[in-house]
């Protein structure tokens, strides 16, 4: 894969459509993560930082 | 890159995009923890009177270049400032030339190269150091008998050094092409931040509520970065952009973790083929020179009165262990340097420690989320494929310099705090001396960076793809939500003001 080659099989692959668990993934990281962000910015409010 | 690249199909050792080799006699990261602790321990003696790194160079404001340079400890002061230069440069090369050996490099070679590496980039610090340059507060001005200054302080030399590396590899490809083999900016950020753990643990002493409030919202960097980041910048490249898998999740990894190590451990944990996680991790290198030339200005400008929002934002935004330290050391100099020309005299240390928490958080799950995908590709994307993801790979893709600052970080905190008044009093003078090789690791890696970032590489066809995801995801979303949770953890945390 030189570096000209980079770009061929960039435009030569074939298209590979989201599968089931890709979704499951990117989905289940994205909810998790927004939760868990929630809850540590309601923790920061309830026990903010002191010198 | 071609020589990386065509590693896939010339069955040639494989290296990375900083030229080291994925195979060597012993891992990058154990050497870079070694010499790292080496260090420390060397800087600990001064805690038994024996000063034994005093004679490392240090650069001061200068507008008389005779003066600019000395040893960072009095006792050593007869060698004066090119003595100390010349003994930096003499144990640098052979520590590091005992690492390059472990490397498999060529040491002839290995030292030719790093001898112009030290000079050069040191050299481009001396040059930041200039009053008119550095100098920040109007007593500095009058001291120096200056009308004006750019006020950069002298960690603006880090600038320079990168400046000086982006002039070589885009002007003078040859001479950067001949000096490849001591161009390893992983490897010497690496040593720097485990050296900075004993730093930051005598800064941390100081204020422990405050370090251990800044432990726990470094929590919020690691979801930020694996599971809003990642899943997100996988589906831009996947849907908005037609990548396939094996281009796809590297590229995310690269974008949303740290650059170089997480694309290669992703890469390696989905079998994609090898070229493609370096090839990223070129294109990563890249784009994380532009924003140290970037965000630091951006973070002086509009961040200035909440420091530690600025120093977690740069955490988050910046990718590559190097760029982000290296960028917070830069945040925190123009930062501290425009509260002083305000009148208000922040404690050093606390920025670029912010910085260095959020990264080291974020790499410690780098081999966590690799087998999390490694699992999830071999049995569910390629069920057919045999070679299964293993819960060893997630101790064999750990950061293991990471144990280097934990280590020093928790040895520094208990001479600091659990120890006699009579020896936790020399902790600061001794962390002092190990700081100052930290500060000529950064300018190293800074000068390394700029080294690495071939700017035509960005005109190669097909490469324009990659960096429209890259564009598309760093400034349409990474820069901004890393700037809002950095605002909802830090803002309003101040570091202690300078006694």
């Amino acid at each position: 894969m030189s570096q000209t080659k980079i770009g061929e099989e960039l435009r030569n692959a074939t298209a590979e459509p989201l599968l089931p668990i890709e979704k499951k993934l990117i989905g289940w990281s994205l909810g998790i993560g927004i939760t868990l962000l929630v809850v540590l910015a309601v923790v920061n409010h309830l026990f903010p930082a002191s010198l | 890159m071609s020589s990386t690249a065509d590693t896939l199909t010339t069955g040639s050792i494989p290296r990375r995009a900083d030229n080291v080799e994925t195979s060597p006699r012993i891992s990058e990261d154990w050497l870079s923890l070694i010499v790292g602790l080496l260090i420390f321990a060397l800087a600990l003696a001064g805690i038994a009177n024996v000063d034994l790194l005093g004679w490392a160079v240090t650069t001061s404001v200068w507008t008389d270049i005779g003066k600019a340079l000395g040893p960072v400890s009095k006792a050593y002061a007869s060698l004066g400032g090119v003595g100390s230069l010349l003994a930096t440069y003499v144990a640098l090369l052979v520590i590091l030339s005992v690492t390059a050996f472990a490397l498999k490099s060529d040491l002839k070679r290995f030292a030719l190269a790093f001898t112009a590496v030290f000079w050069s980039s040191y050299a481009s610090w001396i040059v930041g150091s200039y009053a008119n340059f550095a100098a920040v507060t109007p007593a500095d001005l009058q001291k120096f008998g200056l009308s004006w200054s750019l006020k950069l302080t002298n960690e603006g030399g880090y600038i320079f050094a990168l400046i000086a590396g982006l002039f070589i590899a885009n002007f003078l490809p040859r001479f950067a092409e001949s000096i490849k083999a001591a161009v390893r900016p992983e490897l010497y950020i690496k040593i720097a931040i485990v050296i900075l753990g004993g730093f930051v643990a005598v800064t941390a002493a100081g204020k422990l509520n405050l370090a251990s409030s800044l432990l726990l919202r470094g929590v919020a960097a690691i979801i930020e970065a694996y599971l809003i980041y990642w899943s997100v910048v996988y589906f831009v490249a996947r849907k908005w952009f037609g990548f396939n898998r094996e281009w796809a999740a590297p590229l995310a990894s690269g974008i949303s973790i740290c650059g170089v190590a997480a694309s290669i451990a992703t890469g390696s944990a989905i079998r994609a083929r090898p070229a493609i996680p370096v090839l990223v991790s070129s294109l990563v290198v890249i784009f994380a020179v532009v924003e140290v030339l970037i965000l630091p200005v951006l973070a002086q400008t509009f961040l200035w009165q909440e420091p530690l929002v600025a120093g977690a934002w740069i955490g988050l935004a910046v990718k590559t262990d190097g760029a982000a330290v290296a960028g917070g050391g830069i945040t925190e100099a123009l930062i501290l340097a425009k509260n002083a020309a305000e009148g208000i005299k922040y404690q050093p240390g606390w920025v670029l420690a912010t910085t260095a928490t959020v990264k080291v958080f974020i790499d410690i799950f780098i081999g966590v989320w690799a087998f999390i995908l490694g699992y999830i590709w071999t049995n569910y994307v390629n069920p057919t494929n045999k070679d299964k993801a293993k819960a060893s790979e997630i101790w064999q893709r750990f950061p293991k310099f990471i144990l280097g600052f934990v280590a020093t970080f928790a040895v520094g905190l208990y001479l600091a705090l659990g120890t006699p008044t009579t020896i936790a009093a020399k902790v600061p003078a001794a962390m002092g001396e190990a700081n100052s090789f930290r500060v000529i690791f950064f300018i190293l890696t800074f000068f390394s960076i700029g080294l690495l970032s071939n700017f035509r590489t960005l005109w190669q066809e097909g490469i324009g793809k990659l960096a429209a995801v890259y564009v598309v995801s760093l400034f349409g979303f990474v820069v901004w939500v890393g700037l809002l949770i950095s605002w909802l953890f830090f803002n309003g945390i101040h570091p202690p003001l300078a006694s």
